[in-house]
């Protein structure tokens, strides 16, 4: 019955919005009218997205999509998270953002009603391309065939809280640069004033702010569950995330300089239709099965063929409208060396080249397949050496650009800086010395502290120091950065400096990690609701009164016969001690402990981000 | 100039997309990638039969025959969907030989499962520890071997097989 519901409620949206494109051409309505459909189809969307979860929280197996995911044993929070834990249901989250995004843009005010009308019918649209896609090869309402009374059960993997809310954000974040996409395309075709830049703004900033807050609970997720101590893999799916959050980055920077009058209008556009176009591209990748990964579900051929030529549509359009239509007014760039406006420029082509490379490593793969039938992985070492390197003048100059002006090249006290900068580079390169010197280590800790203080000078030197919002939206962008800094120092340092140690042990043996006595108290094996755990219980510490359990295992999924590795995690403010228990040879048990330092940096750099993107979408 | 300038997003996204289709095209599939196993011999096995437990049945005894070997079990229902295939095949190769693996299943519900949707075996062995499965590298149910008479394997599948899989991959080895 709620297959039956959900099922008709999309195919009704997408009817709506067949609706709300013609009406365009043919039925013309009043702007009350027209809203009020686009809210409807939005509420049902939502309505086919809530059928399709009701049916996984009652474990409806006579829903094929519910029997092929689902569980009845599993708990209620995995039950939900299952609906888009799985091919069909994510395409169906997908859709119901959309719309959300839509439903929100429907209430704008302050800006011309055409243009609105406009972007909601290319949203329309979009919708269209993509309810058609779910209908017809991807449904997650079809009814299972054989009567059956337990279901196959979810990729354990994904069974993690983090993961249950990683989906919905990362989504909002690529989804919302629909929106984004559909404001510079109705830009274009009205060529109006340039009150659609501010609109513009705050919504890529909004969509900017989710996809870092999704790419932030991915990779700590994989952090913690995947077992490899590390957080960044250069995986194909990661880079898909992380170039429209690079090209969004550049697109929100870009849009600042429209407070300045200097508005490069086609280059915002360009950088419009891109950051949309990417986060399609990224969905066809994963969801056509292109990419191997943990993301990847079935694949099935004709499923990739038709989001491919939704990719095709939406960026060939998008280009082509941007190519017969190009914005004619612009203002001259006043390029200085070096003032805000140059800085703003380098700082976007490093960030497109950046974008680009990534690109390249991630589609290599399959060029190198077709043209030669040979199956190579372009991995970490590529990427580090030609991304990295890309940024880093980027970072050097992101520590001063805010301080920079619009209109001359002088710098504010800039002795001052210069004098901090020497300082700080003396007194990291001693640092360094004394512990392991490292060129990347260097480097890195140098432009990350550099970032953090060069913020703090400017703050205080410029800025009367007042403890109210309209400070804080000010010094906003220097907040911004200040983030940047401690993440690169906890990228940094987690990197260049994790140091690993390997032991084989039996119960009840004692070891030394970090100068900290460890003992390996026994291995316990539970049952638990749906699956068997086997944990390593270590006491760290364990001299001391108050010494610290850690808990390292594996757990094992006996309806997917899977296992996941857990590790133990001991977190502290400067490091993270990262214990993963292997197997047992020879009644010892492999143990491997991971030292992290500064690893908790960069989830506060990113949570420092995240509040100043949500500060700047209030700040016109 | 700035006119390529602009073109160049439009020749780039046809780029992309002209490989991607190839791609596709070509039936790749990076999920299941050739099996460490295959053209190599057949692991070494011993396992008797679900109903008599002195039938016993060893690497050896599938020599000069080409077989086909599917591990399944009572309670994995993708076995249940692709269960009818294997009448067809018994059908059209007689001279084929079924083997079934049994895994992991208490042979009271394997003996039940095989009564209610028959039988279309040679010789069912149990996999009771799931120790064969293993020499296989069998990474979940179903899955399906082929082995050619001089006992290596030809050709592995992942998962219930189809009638498209059987017509398009399975049938050209046989």
């Amino acid at each position: 019955m709620s297959s039956l519901v959900g099922f008709l409620s999309l195919v009704f949206a997408i009817g709506i919005n067949f609706y709300l494109f013609l009406s365009r051409y043919i039925f013309k309505f009043k702007k009350q009218k027209f809203n009020l459909f686009i809210r409807l189809s939005s509420l049902l969307t939502l309505l086919s997205f809530f059928s399709l979860m009701y049916a996984y929280v009652v474990s409806d197996f006579s829903n094929y999509n519910v029997f092929q995911n689902s569980h009845s044993n599993k708990p209620l929070i995995y039950k939900i998270s299952g609906t888009w834990g799985n091919h069909e249901g994510s395409m169906l989250l997908w859709l119901s953002i959309l719309s959300i995004f839509s439903f929100f843009f429907s209430f704008t005010k302050n800006i011309d009603e055409s243009f609105q009308r406009l972007t909601l019918i290319i949203q329309s649209l979009l919708h269209i391309l993509f309810g058609l896609f779910i209908v017809f090869t991807s449904n997650p309402f079809l009814v299972n065939s054989i009567l059956v009374n337990e279901g196959l059960g979810l990729n354990p993997i994904l069974q993690d809280p983090g993961l249950a809310v990683h989906p919905p954000i990362l989504y909002a974040g690529y989804v919302g640069y629909s929106i984004v996409f559909s404001i510079a395309i109705a830009g274009l075709f009205q060529n109006t004033d340039d009150e659609w830049l501010y609109v513009a703004k705050k919504w890529s900033l909004i969509s900017w702010t989710f996809l870092t807050g999704g790419i932030a609970l991915g990779s700590y997720w994989a952090y913690y569950e995947l077992g490899w101590g590390g957080w960044w893999f250069w995986d194909p799916v990661e880079n898909i995330s992380l170039m429209p959050w690079i090209a969004g980055l550049a697109l929100v920077h870009s849009l600042m300089m429209v407070r300045g009058e200097q508005a490069i209008k086609k280059w915002i556009v360009f950088l419009s239709i891109l950051c949309f176009s990417l986060s399609v591209f990224g969905t066809f990748l994963v969801r056509s099965g292109i990419l191997t990964s943990v993301h990847s579900f079935a694949a099935d051929a004709s499923r990739g063929i038709f989001i491919l030529l939704i990719f095709f549509i939406v960026t060939g359009f998008g280009f082509l409208v941007f190519l017969l239509k190009e914005p004619k007014k612009s203002n001259a760039l006043n390029l200085l060396f070096i003032n805000k406006v140059s800085a703003l420029v380098i700082n976007n082509v490093l960030m497109i080249i950046a974008t680009l490379t990534i690109l390249l490593g991630t589609i290599y793969p399959i060029i190198i397949e077709v043209l030669y039938n040979k199956r190579i992985s372009v991995g970490g070492p590529y990427f580090n050496s030609t991304v990295i390197p890309i940024m880093i003048p980027g970072f050097l100059l992101m520590s001063v650009a805010p301080i920079l002006s619009w209109q001359t090249n002088k710098i504010d006290n800039s002795k001052k800086y210069v004098l901090a900068f020497i300082v700080l580079s003396v007194l990291v390169l001693i640092q360094s010395y004394f512990l392991n010197f490292n060129t990347w280590g260097f480097v890195g800790l140098l432009l990350g502290l550099w970032i953090i203080l060069a913020s703090i000078i400017a703050i205080f030197s410029s800025y009367k120091i007042k403890i109210n919002i309209k400070f804080f939206k000010i010094i906003n962008p220097h907040v911004a950065h200040i983030g940047v800094g401690i993440a690169i120092i906890g990228i940094t340092c987690s990197s260049v400096f994790q140091n690993e140690l390997d032991f084989n042990l039996n119960e009840g043996d004692k070891f030394i990690v970090n100068g900290k006595t460890v003992l390996f108290e026994k291995i316990e094996t539970t049952n638990e609701i749906n699956f068997q755990s086997l944990r390593g219980k270590f006491l760290f510490d364990v001299e001391k009164n108050q010494s610290k359990e850690i808990e390292a295992g594996k757990n094992y999924y006996p309806v997917s016969k899977m296992i996941t590795s857990e590790a133990g995690i001991l977190h502290q403010w400067n490091k993270d001690i990262y214990f993963i228990l292997g197997d047992q040879k020879n009644n010892e048990w492999f143990v491997k402990v991971l030292i992290n330092p500064f690893v908790s940096f960069i989830w506060l750099g990113v949570i420092i981000m995240m509040y100043s993107g949500l500060i700047a979408v209030s700040r016109r | 100039m700035n006119r390529i300038f602009i073109l160049t997003p439009l020749i780039v996204l046809l780029v992309i997309c002209i490989f991607s289709l190839v791609y596709l095209l070509s039936g790749k599939d990076p999920n299941k990638p050739p099996s460490a196993l295959l053209n190599k011999d057949v692991p070494v096995f011993e396992s008797s039969s679900l109903y008599n437990s002195k039938d016993i049945i060893k690497t050896k005894d599938i020599k000069n025959k080409k077989t086909l070997i599917n591990f399944f079990a009572s309670w994995c229902s993708p076995c249940k969907i692709e269960h009818p295939l294997f009448f067809e095949i018994r059908k059209k190769y007689p001279e084929l030989y079924l083997l079934g693996f049994n895994h992991k299943d208490p042979p009271s519900d394997a003996k039940k499962y095989l009564e209610d949707d028959g039988n279309p075996y040679d010789f069912v062995g149990v996999d009771s520890d799931g120790l064969i499965a293993l020499e296989f590298g069998v990474f979940g149910l179903p899955e399906t071997y082929l082995i050619n008479e001089d006992g290596k394997i030809i050709y592995k599948f992942m998962g219930p097989i189809t009638m498209d899989i059987l017509k398009n991959e399975i049938e050209p080895l046989l």
